[in-house]
């Protein structure tokens, strides 16, 4: 079982709330998103791992076991080529969870005309796996929700 | 063996609705899918989302897609489509 920890500070709202139909509808797997407290904040690792995937705006951690979380901060913010993002963390490395990974302002993307909420994915795992999952607010390393 | 090698076409790469498209289809398959880089890396199961992502590919790459058995032809086909649809 791998407990994945809220990456930002927010209100947990659940993937459908996230408006791009990729996350909504669960194609990239099951999880929640979290509508994060608008400012410049810091992005932390989930789960503790290896970051396999560093872009400025999503990440995935895979975690000893073989698990991959997918943090994906903001929709369609792949656009932003990084503006607005900076990388505390490198590609390959090792982190434990709740190690701050990237820092980003999540009022400057919602200023961009783009949703700052965050997709949290657990990759590769069916519908059913994903339990007690966090509801309302949540801070940055609080338990978001299980993965059996 | 089956293969297709298609060079991806989405602005965002393989990624996010691309890859997830991708993997749904893949998934569908009775047989192994595996996707490689045409220059470099080892192939990638292609039903995992973990290792599309991973596997990160760009805009304008090109990857080869493997499939073996019965039907893998039209999978191929099918597959190649959508990592080549803009």
């Amino acid at each position: 079982m791998t407990t994945v920890l809220a990456p930002v500070e927010g209100d947990a709202v659940g993937l459908s709330a996230v408006p791009d139909p990729v996350f909504s509808a669960g194609m990239v797997g099951p999880g929640t998103a979290i509508d994060p407290l608008r400012g410049p904040g810091v992005a932390v690792a989930p789960i503790a791992g290896t970051i396999v995937k560093l872009h400025p705006h999503a990440y995935v951690i895979v975690g000893e076991d073989g698990k991959g979380v997918l943090v994906h901060l903001g929709v369609d913010t792949v656009q932003l080529k990084g503006r607005g993002f900076r990388l505390l963390a490198a590609e390959g490395e090792r982190v434990a969870a709740g190690r701050p990974v990237v820092a980003w302002d999540s009022a400057l993307v919602e200023a961009g005309g783009r949703s700052p909420l965050c997709a949290v994915v657990a990759l590769d795992a069916a519908p059913g796996v994903v339990t007690a999952v966090a509801e309302g607010a949540v801070r940055a390393g609080d338990e978001l929700f299980r993965w059996e | 063996m089956g293969e297709r090698k298609v060079t991806v076409a989405a602005e965002v790469g393989l990624h996010a609705r691309p890859a997830a498209t991708f993997v749904k289809r893949a998934m569908q398959a009775p047989m192994d899918i595996s996707v490689g880089k045409v220059h470099g890396g080892s192939p990638v199961n292609g039903k995992s989302i973990l290792a599309i992502l991973a596997l990160d590919v760009r805009q304008g790459e090109t990857i080869v897609i493997s499939a073996d058995g019965e039907g893998s032809e039209e999978i191929l086909d099918e597959l190649a489509t959508i990592a080549g649809t803009p």
